[in-house]
């Protein structure tokens, strides 16, 4: 059963970019920089991808060689979120190159982006595989912690993953990243208080989330810009990454308005577990979060399955976004990473780890239209589940991400350190509950 | 020199060699300071350079990549930008947090005074042979997880949780009541249910050593039990009052987990969520050094009020 | 009740006035208000003690509910339960060898502090026994970020996880030894090591010899004050966990109560009470064996030490 054990990997979703992240371990404060002289130039160094901006980042070496023999004995490092991949898949890919006496002993997890790439920095942990999110990316690539890939060694994601990864915006030519999982950002509801009708029927439903209504029942993600960016969105303004002053002002002025309406609770958990509780009525919610939620749906009978909704625009223009795979610089078995990433972005198995982890991976093969009535191998495994779990719950299409998504929906983006802060500083505000 | 010359005469027992001993014949001059020294050396690097480096990324700057705190632990070079700014905004907005943390610090105190003061009292006074048990049971709390208890508090208060089921059952109330939903009364129940046991035993300690004699003598001189509680055992039972409170309200200020759990309401938030908060996120290590800093200064009275009271009982007892 | 009956001719010609005059004016009365708080209070703190431990045996997976009778959160669940769960087995491990490792460290560095701070004087001293104090009182949030900070930035040879943790652990509790050791010392006061010492003792001998085992009690009392506080930290222990694997009970059930709660990390709170009362247990048996003589009264004296 995975209702406790992934319970840990949700909890760290929440991404960094200026999250404010409730993780159970603190992160570690990045030390970057403190020495002068390192090979960090200052900020300038780092360009700020945008969809219209793309960036092509530069060159800090020659990738491997392709004919670089797979290293033996090899103990695969791997290090990512708490628990964001399923074992299952990872004894898989142990077990297929067995010939090469590959072992694994475990996953050297960080709890928000700030300590992963601390740890990585610091040199502490020696990593194959590391899960960088995009807006560290090019951070990571300036401090020169990142190889460069070697594409010849990665042929799935040509085979296997949408053409639209093939060149992303925030890495030209995928020089240093391939991606991992794909999610837009919505709105999580309970079925029995707010039925799919009503939600899809409303002019604006994402001023649901405001509704006095639902007064004590609505949750907030612990995360800065995806709930701004909810709120960004409610205004109908589309830059998630605005410096505008009267774009900020409205954002400010709504999200402190909802404390009066609503009085939300910031929480997490709050689309995975509060709402598949009924703790929550309306949430901010990542739609891979909902999807995964069915493990959480005590007392795991078909009401309780059914008792949930996820609901993002119909036209898709909404907060899209996607989680990386790369190879840090120090990597001990660099081949050995490249044929770990290119296993774990095939069809199958990534697929098998969507099954478990309710993260959609951009799969060509995969029928996005069949992905409400088509099992998963761990739904298939699940001895203690008696509905039947489809990737996606046939009434949640809407948390299916397509390819042409991409080009509709909106990215949250790396900001500038004074907009950031300015970011910070309303959500610091949302945060103190300063109310009326 | 040692001992002050009039703390003398308030000593008992044969004091024969007392210059023998202090002045140092029997012991070298560095044998009894050699002994502290471990303990020092250990405070002097795990926890006043700690302190140090605290005010040293209040004070300093931000690397302009990552956006993480640079410590300056150069005084002249320390820049009160990042403390400056986390200043102005607690005068305007997170003024409602500091008003919060007061509130539920100042309340929650003094219902545990008054819950722990009544119990120690009872147990000292009237525990009577079922004292053992008694005193079993106020520090049956210590051996489970202070989480633990929590945790199944949030069960007991849950919409479904037993308290609502017998609230409802009894017609208390006609449905539910939704205690977790960021409800003010909730926090301050958790917070005097989570540290009042760091209270009612100190209490109960300072309580039992109260002279019974002092108490009949009050009685014999014609003073009713009321006005003996209020004439003698209160006024000598405040020193332990005073400590008590301190000892429970200092950590109910850096308190943000029972917050936490049992409401996650903005409107709820207190001094110890700000510092979780930022030093959980992104570039607010600045932030969270100069909140742990400004708290410092905020409990520095009462912790030195303690303090001093404590060196004193040391002095004369 | 009996007792009431006995206390009551004593008293009975003293006052005058009706019933309720009468009780008031009764010093020796059975307070039955503070009796109904006392166990009030006794019944609110305790209740949702139980009812954890009983929902460790819930036959169903639910925290709120209590459905008895099952082991499955023990043990017959084969994946979630307590004994075939590794993440709530180093969990239990690492708060185990967290607090017994802060005990050994912290009991023998407070209690040399302690004699030292006590015959040593100066301005030094006062310096060292401020300090001392102040980490006593300061607020554990303060400590815990301060010493994140300091192995974040300057002492960063210090990897977050289990030895970061034992040292912000030792460092907020070595005040506990210090005070209860220096309590006792001023009420034994320096006869004893004196007449040893008169007696041809060395110093180091009548330390040894004396004064230890006529501190035995304190120290007995600050090693089992610092074993149950340091098993229940949380606040410094989550600051400077590393890997998954150093974080322990405390943590994981911070993380659970606010994610979903699982009958299992009840089961392993129970076992964690259970093995500290069975550790109290021995740490009182040691008690009486190694205090026979200097005890006032068995439990009361060791509480009032708190």
């Amino acid at each position: 059963m995975r209702h406790v054990r992934d319970l840990s990997r949700r909890q760290f979703l929440v991404r960094a970019g200026g999250t404010a992240a409730a993780v159970p371990t603190l992160s570690a404060i990045l030390d970057a920089c403190s020495k002068p002289g390192a090979s960090v130039s200052g900020s300038e160094a780092v360009q700020i991808a945008r969809p219209d901006n793309p960036v092509t980042l530069p060159m800090t070496g020659e990738p491997i060689a392709t004919d670089t023999p797979i290293e033996q004995g090899a103990t695969i490092q791997i290090l990512n979120w708490s628990v964001y991949m399923w074992k299952y898949v990872i004894n898989q890919f142990v077990q297929q190159y067995a010939d090469n006496g590959i072992k694994f002993s475990g996953i050297s997890t960080f709890n928000n982006m700030d300590e992963g790439v601390q740890k990585l920095q610091s040199g502490k942990i020696q990593a194959d595989v590391f899960f960088p999110t995009i807006d560290v990316l090019g951070k990571l690539v300036a401090a020169d912690l990142l190889q460069p890939l070697n594409h010849d060694l990665i042929p799935a994601l040509q085979q296997d993953n949408w053409a639209v990864f093939q060149n992303p915006y925030y890495d030209q030519g995928w020089r240093y990243s391939v991606p991992y999982t794909i999610y837009t950002t919505g709105i999580g509801y309970r079925r029995d208080q707010i039925s799919d009708e009503q939600i899809h029927g409303m002019d604006n439903p994402w001023s649901i989330l405001w509704d006095p209504a639902n007064k004590g029942m609505v949750g907030v993600y612990p995360s800065d810009r995806d709930a701004m960016a909810i709120v960004l969105m409610k205004n109908g303004i589309t830059d998630l990454n605005t410096s505008n002053d009267a774009d900020l002002e409205k954002v400010r002025t709504d999200l402190l308005a909802m404390i009066d309406a609503v009085n939300p609770r910031i929480a997490y958990d709050a689309s995975y577990n509060k709402l598949q509780n009924d703790k929550f009525w309306v949430t901010t919610a990542w739609s891979g979060d909902v999807v995964a939620g069915w493990g959480y749906a005590a007392p795991y009978t078909e009401a309780a399955y059914k008792g949930y909704g996820y609901w993002f625009p119909a036209d898709r223009k909404g907060p899209i976004d996607n989680d990386l795979i790369a190879i840090p610089k120090n990597a001990a078995h660099p081949r050995l990473a490249h044929e770990f990433i290119n296993f774990w972005i095939s069809f199958r198995h990534a697929m098998d780890n969507f099954s478990w982890n309710g993260y959609q991976p951009p799969q060509t093969q995969a029928d996005v239209n069949a992905l409400t009535h088509t099992q998963g191998l761990y739904n298939k495994q699940s001895s203690s589940w008696a509905a039947p779990a489809d990737y996606v719950a046939p009434w949640m299409p809407d948390a299916v991400v397509r390819e042409s998504d991409f080009g509709i929906g909106y990215r949250e983006g790396p900001l500038p350190p004074d907009v950031d802060d300015r970011w910070h500083q309303i959500w610091s505000e949302f945060t103190a509950g300063v109310g009326s | 020199m040692s001992v002050p010359s009039g703390a003398e005469p308030v000593r008992r027992g044969p004091r024969r060699s007392h210059r023998a001993t202090d002045e140092g014949i029997h012991y070298s001059r560095w044998f009894w300071p050699s002994f502290t020294i471990p303990a020092s050396i250990w405070l002097a690097i795990l926890f006043i350079l700690p302190l140090y480096t605290v005010i040293s990324i209040a004070f300093g700057t931000v690397d302009p990549i990552f956006r993480g705190p640079l410590p300056v632990y150069e005084p002249w070079w320390w820049s009160g930008e990042q403390f400056g700014r986390v200043l102005g905004d607690s005068v305007s907005f997170y003024r409602i947090v500091y008003i919060h943390t007061f509130e539920y610090v100042v309340i929650a105190s003094a219902l545990c005074l008054v819950l722990a003061y009544a119990v120690a009292y009872y147990v000292a006074r009237y525990g009577g042979k079922r004292k053992t048990i008694l005193l079993a049971l106020l520090i049956a709390p210590f051996f489970i997880s202070y989480l633990m208890r929590m945790l199944a508090w949030i069960n007991l208060l849950d919409t479904e949780g037993y308290i609502n089921k017998i609230l409802t059952f009894l017609h208390l109330v006609p449905h539910p009541i939704d205690w977790l939903s960021g409800r003010p009364s909730t926090v301050i129940m958790g917070l005097v249910y989570g540290y009042i046991p760091y209270m009612i035993l100190p209490l109960y300690a300072f309580l039992d050593r109260i002279d019974i004699n002092l108490l009949e003598a009050g009685r014999d001189l014609g003073a009713g039990p009321a006005r003996t509680f209020f004439r003698v055992t209160l006024p000598l039972s405040r020193p332990g009052i005073l400590a008590a409170l301190v000892i429970v309200s200092l950590p109910m200020f850096g308190d943000y987990y029972t917050n936490n759990l049992l409401s996650g309401s903005p409107k709820t938030t207190m001094l110890g969520n700000l510092i979780d908060d930022a030093l959980g996120s992104t570039g607010q290590g600045n932030k969270a050094a100069a909140f742990v800093l400004i708290l410092m200064v905020l409990v520095l009275i009462p912790m030195l009020y303690y303090m001093r009271s404590t060196a004193r009982s040391l002095l004369t007892r | 009740m009996s007792e009431s009956v006995l206390t009551a001719p004593k008293t009975s010609a003293l006052p005058r006035g009706g019933f309720v005059r009468r009780r008031l004016r009764n010093p020796w009365r059975r307070p039955t208000i503070l009796a109904t708080i006392t166990w009030g209070y006794l019944a609110w703190s305790l209740i949702p003690l139980v009812i954890a431990i009983a929902v460790s045996f819930n036959a169903s997976r639910s925290s709120s509910t209590v459905h008895l009778f099952s082991l499955q959160w023990w043990w017959t669940d084969p994946s979630d339960s307590l004994l075939h769960d590794p993440e709530l087995h180093s969990a239990v491990i690492q708060s185990l060898r967290l607090s017994l490792t802060t005990m050994a460290i912290v009991v023998p560095l407070g209690v040399a502090f302690a004699l030292g701070i006590d015959r040593w004087h100066g301005r030094l001293a006062t310096g060292a026994n401020f300090v001392m104090l102040l980490s006593f009182v300061m607020p554990e949030i303060i400590l815990g970020v301060s010493v994140f900070f300091v192995f974040s930035f300057l002492l960063k040879f210090v990897p977050l996880g289990s030895t970061a943790q034992i040292l912000g652990l030792v460092t907020f509790q070595v005040s506990y030894p210090v005070i209860i050791v220096r309590a006792r010392l001023l009420s034994i006061g320096k006869e004893y090591e004196e007449a040893a010492m008169d007696l041809g003792a060395t110093p180091r001998q009548s330390i040894r010899a004396v004064l230890l085992p006529l501190l035995y009690p304190a120290i007995f009392a600050s090693a089992a004050i610092v074993f149950a506080d340091t098993i229940d930290d949380f606040v410094t222990v989550r600051y400077l966990s590393g890997p998954v694997s150093s974080e322990p009970l405390s943590v994981k059930i911070y993380n659970f109560a606010r994610g979903q709660p699982s009958p299992a990390i009840n089961a392993a709170a129970t076992f964690m009470l259970a093995s500290t009362i069975v550790v109290a247990f021995v740490a009182y048996l040691l008690y009486r064996a190694f205090t026979k003589g200097q005890r006032t009264g068995g439990l009361g004296d060791l509480a009032t030490r708190l």
